[in-house]
């Protein structure tokens, strides 16, 4: 029999050796030669961090009692690396270009860089974390009771984990390397990982050849229900393949080697199926193990404890020292790793975070903070590793160990639904995955991991029997009358379900923030997106440089300026930037919140000033794009208001020209109509004077003089017409000068005095004595006043006609009035009074061509004075408007 | 190089990633699936019992065709 000393020197030696392991492997990585330490042998062996303790015991325990159940704790990471394209290279390619450090990062960056998602999966991590680094430190403390039944528990348990701690901070924190890789860790787990193996197949090549006479020899005395049984295809096989394929992603140490560690996406490709090899060996012999154990072993025996008890039976001791190193190598791995991933996490996630915002007058050298960072990792090793042990201590080592390894994996699993939405998924996010986390979590502890204390913590055992308060429906191992499954399976299903959906559901009904956006397209198409080049790593403090740049990104030049400025002058400094405390942090938040709401500028500032893996060049992005759209969306506002206004011009333009065209035709069908009257009556009149030889010669003359004056007529409307076209279309300027306006009133009356005597119109005039000077052409001037005249005598006539021409005077124009007494112009008439050919109305339609009054408003307008029609309730009033001289 | 053996590179990159799809598929339908009672009858192959063979052969087999695939994407 082996003496406990023995154990102890053995134990010692061996976890000496790692020492020196470690740090030959942490000296040659410091000297740059790290050659075969990163080999893809020794990621592959790295990973095998997957056997714990409880798989190199508890697994012929779980063989012993449940036969091939045992296999689907490897089938599933199996299934997972053989899909590593599909899966794995994502998550690794995520995690390189994200820089993420934890499985709590990740998560936290998916869902817009979230400190609650970091700080909730964190919390979780620790919690599901420490019941297995307990059972670790049970596996340990169990082997040794193999060898010495006297030995004190708690005090091997205490001094193996202080070890482990020393270990840990050794070579966990030896530096915060930007990327966290620890070569003389991953070089004493690769070492760990090849003895544990080696162990296990020695002890099965000694049962089965050794003890018994070969493999068919051991499975004879396998009782049958081992090897059929129910156990094999169910829905506790299916749920345990999906549980454990889930673990070997989302538990804390698994993330760690894989993702974390990593050193080339390549080796993933040898891992892919050099790891389930791995996984193959270290089960093959389980089950002889277990079926010798069973059939060899008297009836007391723990089946936790077959791989040590066998060869101590058969007097092998150097087998079974053998044997021991193995599980001890499988616990202290274990233990490391998780230390290490937990520790990152809540120094990150945790520690960072409150430090940040309580230490008083910190000051923001990098340095500074790389210090502060190595010491709450240190202490976050020592307190994780604090607490599995009293985790240990508290519950007294009790329970198979399987089932508390599985009751983590299923708390860890709760990530799951979050993180390949997170990948795949691009409409995930913070809110669903915060839902469906706390959901997921909440029925996890309610239904596996509190009753799991059979009563010792929060749930009472008759609360756990008969739900709480006697609530039947809430029976933790029964929710809602869900009976007849095993308590894994039941608590998967509801905490799993419910997970889903309010990841989902919460996904839809919610609208992601701006950096959530972001980051989703940056997991979802990480394999679609350039590489970024040349971002850093900002080293997880703020500089008043960034936060200057980043103020200047977003508020603009001057006012970042002014805003530092007068921090700096509150700083009581007389130049230069601000330190950058935390009211300076604050006040900038503020600040940007103006300009980018309240969350970008929280999540932006506390980017950088709370320290995250971001590089301030992709600070700079987002702030850019920001701005970006921000500019984008005002000048779309802009371009729509223009957009709207050049609209309704285009339709009045439109609708005029509608008009226009309409006025066009209607003119043309009226130039011709009145072309042709005196056209047919000239032809008329020559072909009698051709065609009829007795024709008296007055007669002749009659038709003679009308024909001349159709002519007359004629020409005279093809003048105006002329005329009215030249004055339109503004060629050819009228000739101006002074001109007194009484002598062309004057004038028009004179050539129409005829007119107006022969029409009985009375003229009652009222000019002011005093020539009123205007510029303008007198003869055209004329012409309107007589146009305007003769319209009088053709329309304006009432009984006793008179016709009224007043003179006022305004700063810069004389105001010509005429007004009759005559039936006056219909309101609905008088726009149409200016249009060509247009008559008022059928009774007054007396032979004019109408193009008097469209010809004379453009003469004035020419004139750059105007002529209208004044609303009037009697008779027409117009007025003609010339500049004064 | 000729476009037609462009062309058909291209195709068995894909056809090659499309296999790497589908292979945990296949291992799960093996291993996961109702499919694995059929193999708990109450024989033995070589000695040992069927299951035994059954799933630690088709293990075995995943990890030969898994590193099959992952030396040709390697390189792909």
């Amino acid at each position: 029999m082996l003496s406990l000393n023995t154990l102890i020197a053995a134990s010692l030696g061996y976890a000496l050796l790692l020492f020196t392991i470690a740090f030959w492997a942490e000296r040659r990585a410091q000297a740059g030669r790290i050659g075969w330490l990163r080999s893809p042998f020794v990621y592959t062996l790295s990973i095998s961090v997957y056997c714990t303790g409880w798989t190199f015991y508890g697994a012929v325990g779980s063989a012993a009692r449940n036969g091939f159940e045992f296999v689907t704790i490897y089938l599933g990471p199996t299934l997972v690396f053989i899909g590593w394209w599909w899966l794995l290279r994502k998550l690794l390619r995520v995690g390189r270009a994200q820089r993420i450090t934890s499985i709590a990062d990740l998560i936290s960056s998916r869902y817009g860089k979230s400190t609650t998602l970091a700080v909730l999966v964190t919390l979780l991590a620790v919690i599901g974390s420490t019941p297995y680094i307990a059972l670790q430190l049970q596996s340990i403390t169990l082997s040794f009771s193999v060898f010495e039944s006297g030995g004190n528990a708690t005090l091997t348990a205490f001094w193996v984990a202080a070890g482990l701690a020393v270990f840990t901070i050794l070579f966990g924190t030896r530096n915060v390397d930007a990327n966290e890789r620890h070569h003389g860790v991953v070089t004493a787990i690769a070492i760990e990982a090849v003895v544990k193996l080696l162990a296990l197949l020695s002890v099965g090549v000694f049962v089965v050849w050794g003890i018994a006479g070969g493999p068919a020899e051991i499975f004879a005395k396998a009782p049958p229900e081992m090897l059929r049984g129910s156990s094999i295809f169910s829905a506790r096989w299916v749920s345990l393949t999906m549980l454990s394929a889930a673990a070997i992603i989302t538990l804390p140490r698994m993330f760690q080697v894989i993702v974390v560690e990593n050193a080339e996406e390549k080796h993933l490709a040898t891992a892919s199926w050099a790891f389930p090899g791995y996984l193959l060996l270290m089960s093959l012999f389980v089950l002889p193990i277990a079926i010798a154990g069973n059939a060899l072993l008297p009836a007391g025996a723990n089946p936790d404890l077959y791989v040590l008890s066998l060869p101590l039976s058969q007097g092998q001791d150097n087998l079974a020292l053998f044997a021991f190193l193995g599980g001890f190598s499988s616990a202290t791995s274990m233990v490391i790793i998780a230390a290490i991933a937990l520790s990152t996490m809540v120094s990150n996630h945790i520690i960072m975070p409150l430090w940040l915002r309580f230490a008083p007058q910190r000051t923001e050298t990098s340095g500074d903070v790389r210090t502060i960072l190595l010491r709450s990792r240190r202490l976050s090793i020592a307190g994780i590793l604090l607490l599995g042990y009293l985790y240990f201590r508290l519950t007294g080592g009790s329970g198979a160990l399987a089932s508390i390894g599985l009751i983590a994996f299923a708390g860890m699993a709760q990530i799951i639904p979050s993180l390949l939405g997170g990948l795949f998924w691009r409409g995930a996010n913070r809110t669903g995955a915060l839902l469906g986390l706390l959901a997921g979590f909440a029925l996890w502890a309610y239904t596996l991991f509190l009753p799991s204390f059979e009563g010792g913590f929060i749930l009472s055992q008759a609360a756990i029997e008969n739900g709480p308060f006697g609530l039947g429906f809430l029976r933790p191992n029964a929710l809602f009358g869900l009976t007849g499954y095993d308590p894994l399976v039941h608590s998967l299903f509801w905490s799993m379900t419910l997970n889903i959906s309010l990841f989902i559901f919460g996904s839809l009904l919610s609208t992601p923030r701006p950096l959530e956006r972001i980051q989703s397209s940056q997991f979802v198409d990480v394999f679609r997106l350039n590489k970024s080049s040349g971002s850093y790593l900002v080293s997880r403090s703020a500089t008043s440089e960034d936060l200057f740049t980043l103020a200047q990104r977003i508020l603009g030049s001057d006012p970042a300026e002014r805003l530092f400025s007068e921090m700096a002058r509150q700083q009581g400094k007389a130049s230069g930037l601000p330190d950058a405390t935390d009211k300076l942090v604050q006040s900038l938040e503020r600040e940007l919140a103006g300009s980018v709401g309240a969350a970008s500028a929280h999540a932006m500032v506390s980017q950088i000033a709370g320290g995250g893996t971001v590089s301030v060049d992709e600070l700079m992005k987002i702030a850019d794009e920001t701005a970006q759209i921000m500019e984008y969306s005002q000048q779309l506002e802009n371009q729509s208001h223009r957009l709207e206004q050049a609209m309704q011009e285009l339709r009045a333009a439109n609708a005029q020209l509608t008009e226009m065209g309409a006025q066009k035709d209607a003119f043309l069908s009226q130039v011709s109509h009145e072309l042709r009257t005196p056209m047919t009556s000239i032809r008329s009149f020559s072909e009698i004077l051709r065609d009829s030889d007795h024709l008296e010669l007055p007669e002749a003359k009659r038709f003679l003089g009308i024909i001349q004056e159709e002519s007359v007529r004629l020409t005279r409307l093809l003048d105006e017409i002329l005329d009215l076209s030249h004055l339109e279309s503004g060629h050819g300027q009228l000739p101006l000068a002074p001109v007194v306006l009484q002598d062309a009133i004057e004038k028009s009356l004179n050539a129409t005095g005829a007119l107006l005597e022969e029409a009985g119109v009375q003229v009652n005039l009222a000019l002011p004595e005093a020539p009123v000077m205007v510029i303008a052409n007198f003869d055209r001037l004329a012409q309107v006043f007589i146009n305007l005249i003769s319209n009088t005598v053709k329309y304006g006539r009432g009984e006793n006609p008179t016709l009224a021409i007043g003179l006022t005077l305004s700063e810069t124009l004389a105001i010509v009035s005429m007004v009759d007494n005559g039936p006056g112009i219909a309101p609905h008439d008088r726009k149409k009074v200016f249009e060509k050919f247009t008559r008022l109305s059928k009774a007054t339609l007396a032979g004019s061509a109408g193009l008097g009054l469209p010809i004379s408003r453009e003469i004035m307008r020419n004139l750059k004075g105007d002529l209208i029609l004044k609303p009037s309730r009697r008779g027409a009033e117009f007025e003609v408007s010339i500049p004064l001289a | 190089m000729t476009p037609p053996d462009l062309a058909s590179d291209a195709s068995r990159k894909r056809k090659l990633r499309d296999s790497a799809l589908l292979l945990p598929l296949f291992g799960a339908f093996l291993l996961v699936s109702p499919l694995i009672t059929v193999f708990t009858a109450a024989t033995t192959l070589f000695g040992l019992p069927l299951i035994f063979v059954y799933i630690f052969g088709v293990w075995l087999g995943l990890v030969l065709l898994a590193r099959a695939m992952a030396r040709r994407l390697d390189k792909g």
